[in-house]
């Protein structure tokens, strides 16, 4: 019988309600030296209490001097402080980097391959997906984790779907480890008819082509399906495709189907049309039916989460968000900071935070996905059992822009390429082959 | 020690003063006392602006690794690409608008302030100036909250009299009318004081002057206000043409850019692809991209302050 | 008034003219009262959408129900969780104390290096004072990276004192180039009849130059405030644990988690964090004003 962990309305009501304890430095007795920890602060206040308490039983057991500071992602805290730290060549010994950010500083990372390979030992191989956003020059320069690491798969009305589109989504997407056959019907041409219906009622999906990372993550996970490249591994510019042409049709026949400010919305405007019962079906993690548990409880327990992207005639491509946690290679404490990282994503570590921020956190490893949190989060309960990607589900982890070289990648996603070439035929009224002359032009001052 | 006057009164022979140490009469120049004075800005520019600024410039002036030197190829590839030139085009175009229409409605504005008693002004200076008292990163946010697609206020007004909403910030040219828009709210207080402060300081003589030579009211503002006030109105355009061609924080937080790269500045296009993408000697080269043109500028206003108030006296 | 006395001193047709002219000063007057509203209501928007947000409950301002003008269910929720939140009274703090030191800081910087340039010729003075303002041309957005060098090496990253440092930088020139102004505009024989009476610089400085460039100091002032009360990438670049954070970089890092907003709590700290500047100009207008009709009787 497993034991019922619902998200109840007073646990919820901690969510904004709960006073976030000062966030000051820990300081242990330090006889092995000290270490300077820099991670990122989570929405969830309690999943930054699980990580300081782990953080200060490891400290005290290895008699180490840990400060430990959680930077904030909102006004872009976090990349302002990795790009000081890295120019000054000094500050903390351990950051947390987001998706690019391995990348962009692997010169500056210290090889971190012991901790990964151990940890890949223990509990799996790890997919290409962070291999290709936390190698650079044949050595991991980070360790993937879970604190952040999130999907940006839909997020859906179980009412409205069923109502209006004839889906039931939960006899698509059960809380239980099948693969349904509807699910191999969930692809882009009902995708497309299931947004129209909704946007007939008045309840459009909220889907993005703006310029913040939900709709890029969007537009790179459609893009994906069809087949679009737009820079291949060496380096050559490969948008130029039918891929690419289809996929402009594509988005010529839905784009009217989507809100009409599509073109402005940035990170949080799904959550808000969510929330406020003005959309079916968003792309987001279990954020937005976080808030909406607090604050519109109805229509919380009417949302549904399954990761698995509609199927296109390439496959299905999820899109992923990772953070990974690194040493900075002018650190003095190397080896303590790897030994921290490697305490941290310790299983039963990992599962303690993961079953505290309602499911939202999504560990690396596959072993890992039998955590009993998304069996019991609710209500409705079961919603997020299909958010973590699951092997019968069949689909690719994906980051827009795969498989270009990061350098290249890092500036077609942080431009937002694929929706802006979108827009420039369903807002712009470009024909396919003008948006896409557009973005070879634009592809060529990036490689240039 | 009233050193550096020449006193009237001869000095009997007997009183000439001892010969002071080459280290007193160093510190007793008048000169060194200037020096002396101004040694802290210097400090505080130097150490703190000076150093850190060439180093930004040397960033500018490398490749992506930090590891070559490559002289001005960042502009150059930076021109090439449409999406800067469209943001030299739209800083331009942000910067220049939203400054006129800060120092035309701020010299308005501290005009009619003028007018009224002062006993009376007191209010209406409070609340003219809450705009520019709080602080921008907080205010823009406001802002953002209000031109929301789903939940604008202005756009529940709009329908409530039967107009369509209006697709703030999701349109190129809408997305640019409320950029310009929110600087200048911000900015219009500052100009308001600081013309309120030069204003009250012409002297009244001056306008009754004008008024008995039969001036208009149209007159005596071109004819005494405006050339009593070209330091101030010289110095405050300048000083919010820099700082408005700088500006991150409005750009940032309301549009990101967007639409399709309408809105980029200087500053955010530099963010994206210095720090969010990793190339920052290239974000610096965004950055640096007007210093010629403003330094130039500068120096031409600021030297006609200067001798303005030393052909004055 | 002299004009007044003046006037009734006056020949009949003169009286007539100046009755007209009394009638326009008088439409001029509430003219101007009238404009001075219009402004004032258009730019009290957005301040009173933010009270009105502040005043809802977070449920409410989900809901996209009614009037977004008005507050259906009134609540000051919002204001007692911020003023009980033990980190929201230390970013309140520490904006205090840190604008208060920098405050002096700049100001005591300014006006030496004003009356220095102003009045004093010394080698390289002319290229200071033009130089001086050239240091806007380098952005906050570019300068932080640098400068975190630069403080890296002092060791005051994550402390607010780092904040006394850097923001001299952003208000000192200015308000030199303000004083600059306002010291020229001090006619030369005033230090002339001082020096002829024994007075050394410093108490020219003191005794003549402020007292008559009063309202400059304070226009300076108020400039020096605003920077540092406002200022948002250097704290949010410079400073990670929240006993050190100022208001700004507080409120964005604190109300905003991921994609979460809480509106209403960020509307009200918005407001509790334009208080105190509002208030301390109301204070200081008040001697700006009297330091102006002061002066004025001097012609």
């Amino acid at each position: 019988m497993t034991r019922s962990a619902p998200l109840s309305r007073r646990t919820a009501l901690k969510l904004a309600g709960a006073a976030t304890l000062p966030l000051v430095h820990i300081r242990t007795a330090g006889a092995a030296g000290k270490l300077a920890v820099g991670f990122w602060d989570h929405w969830v206040p309690q999943g930054n209490e699980v990580m300081r308490s782990q953080v200060k039983a490891w400290a005290d057991k290895n008699k180490v001097d840990v400060s430990l500071d959680f930077i904030a992602s909102s006004g872009n805290k976090l990349l302002v402080t990795i790009a000081a730290e890295e120019q000054a060549a000094t500050g903390h010994d351990i950051l947390q980097f987001p998706t690019w950010e391995v990348q962009n500083h692997s010169g500056k990372l210290e090889p971190i391959d012991d901790v990964v390979g151990r940890l890949e030992a223990k509990y799996g191989k790890l997919d290409p997906y962070f291999e290709y956003l936390g190698k650079a020059d044949g050595h991991w320069r980070a360790v993937p984790t879970s604190s952040g690491t999130q999907y940006k798969g839909p997020a859906a009305r179980i009412d409205l779907f069923k109502q209006h589109c004839g889906i039931d989504l939960q006899a698509m997407y059960p809380a239980k480890p099948v693969h349904t056959p509807e699910s191999d019907n969930w692809t882009y041409d009902t995708f497309l008819k299931a947004a129209e219906q909704c946007a007939k009622i008045g309840k459009p999906f909220g889907i993005g082509l703006g310029t913040t990372t939900d709709s890029v993550d969007t537009a790179g996970s459609i893009c994906a399906a069809f087949g679009v490249q737009f820079v291949d591994a060496k380096g050559k510019i490969t948008v130029n495709s039918d891929n690419t042409r289809h996929l402009l049709e594509y988005m010529k026949k839905l784009v009217p189907f989507l809100p009409k400010n599509v073109y402005s919305f940035d990170d949080a405007t799904d959550n808000r049309m969510l929330i406020a019962d003005q959309s079916a079906l968003i792309y987001n993690p279990p954020s937005a039916w976080a808030v909406a548990v607090r604050d519109a409880p109805k229509v919380a327990e009417q949302c549904w989460h399954f990761s698995p992207t509609p199927l296109g005639p390439a496959g299905r491509f999820v899109p992923m968000l990772v953070f990974a946690w690194g040493v900075w290679s002018f650190s003095r404490n190397k080896s303590a900071a790897k030994d921290l990282l490697e305490f941290l994503m310790q299983r039963e570590n990992v599962q303690a935070r993961c079953s505290v921020v309602y499911g939202f956190d999504i560990p690396p490893f596959d072993s890992m996905l039998d955590f009993d949190i998304w069996n019991t989060a609710g209500p409705p309960v079961g919603t997020v059992y299909n958010y973590p990607l699951r092997p019968f589900h069949q689909a690719t982890r994906w980051i827009t822009a795969m498989p270009a070289p990061p350098q290249i990648a890092v500036q077609i996603y942080n431009q937002a390429l694929p929706c802006n070439m979108i827009a420039k035929v369903t807002q712009g009224g470009q024909t396919p082959d003008q948006a896409i002359a557009w973005a070879t032009s634009e592809l060529e001052s990036y490689v240039g | 020690m009233a050193e550096g006057t020449i006193s009237i009164t001869a000095l009997p022979a007997a009183r000439i003063p001892a010969r002071r140490s080459p280290m007193r009469r160093w510190l007793g120049h008048r000169s060194t006392m200037g020096f002396l004075m101004a040694l802290p800005l210097i400090a505080v520019v130097g150490g703190l602006v000076v150093y850190p600024g060439i180093y930004a410039i040397a960033l500018s002036l490398m490749d992506r690794r930090m590891t070559h030197f490559v002289g001005l190829h960042n502009f150059a590839r930076l021109l090439e690409r449409n999406t800067f030139q469209l943001v030299i085009f739209q800083s331009c175009l942000f910067a220049i608008t939203a400054v006129v229409l800060k120092a035309i409605i701020g010299f308005a504005l501290a005009h009619l302030m003028h007018n009224i008693p002062t006993r009376k002004q007191r209010a209406f200076r409070g609340f003219l100036l809450i705009p520019w008292v709080i602080p921008l990163a907080l205010s823009t946010l406001v802002w953002w909250w209000l031109f929301d697609p789903s939940y604008s206020a202005f756009n529940w007004a709009l329908n409530k009299i039967g107009l369509a909403s209006v697709p703030w910030l999701g349109q190129p040219w809408w997305a640019r009318f409320c950029m310009i828009w929110v600087n200048t709210w911000f900015g219009t207080p500052f100009f308001m004081i600081m013309y309120l402060a030069a204003l009250k300081s012409v002297p009244e003589q001056l306008y009754e002057a004008a008024a008995i030579d039969g001036a208009s009211a149209i007159q005596k503002l071109y004819l005494v206000t405006l050339p009593m006030l070209r330091n101030v109105i010289s110095i405050t355009v300048l000083f919010s043409l820099i700082v408005t061609f700088a500006n991150f924080d409005i750009v940032r937080i309301l549009t990101n850019g967007g639409p399709l790269n309408t809105t980029h500045m200087f500053a955010t296009y530099a963010f994206q692809i210095g720090i969010q993408s990793g190339d920052i000697p290239l974000g610096a080269a965004v950055s640096l991209f007007m210093l010629p043109i403003l330094a130039i500028a500068s120096y031409f206003i600021l030297r006609g302050i200067t001798q303005r108030s030393k052909d004055a006296y | 008034m002299s004009t007044a006395s003046a006037i009734a001193a006056a020949p009949p047709s003169a009286r007539r003219r100046h009755a007209s002219l009394a009638r326009q000063r008088r439409w001029a007057l509430w003219g101007s009262y009238a404009a001075l509203a219009v402004f004032i209501l258009m730019f009290l928007v957005p301040p009173f959408y933010m009270l009105m947000t502040s005043l809802k409950s977070s449920a409410e301002i989900s809901a996209q129900t009614g009037n977004p003008w008005i507050v259906h269910h009134p609540t000051l929720q919002n204001f007692i969780y911020l003023i009980h939140y033990p980190p929201f009274r230390r970013y309140f703090w520490n904006s205090v104390w840190v604008t208060a030191c920098v405050v002096t800081v700049s100001m005591v910087i300014s006006v030496l290096a004003a009356f220095s340039l102003a009045r004093i010729k010394f080698w390289g003075s002319n290229t200071l004072a033009t130089g001086v303002f050239l240091t806007y041309l380098i952005p906050e957005s570019l300068l932080f990276i640098p400068l975190f060098q630069v403080l890296g090496a002092l060791g005051l990253i994550n402390s607010a004192a780092c904040l006394v440092l850097v923001f001299p930088t952003l208000a000192v020139p200015f308000c030199t180039w303000i004083m600059i102004g306002y010291f020229s505009s001090i006619p030369k024989e005033l230090d002339e009849a001082a020096l002829i009476d024994g007075a050394s610089w410093m108490q020219i400085l003191l005794k003549i130059f402020i007292p008559v460039a009063f309202p400059g100091i304070i226009a300076a002032t108020i400039f020096a405030f605003t920077i540092s009360w406002g200022d948002f990438l250097y704290p949010l670049a410079y400073l990670y644990t929240a006993n050190q954070m100022t208001l700004t970089v507080g409120i964005i890092s604190d109300l905003i988690r991921g994609d979460v907003f809480e509106w209403g709590k960020i509307m009200a700290a918005a407001l509790m964090a334009a208080a105190p500047p509002v208030l301390v100009y109301a204070f200081l207008m008040d001697y700006y004003v009297a330091g102006l009709t002061a002066g004025a009787t001097k012609g």
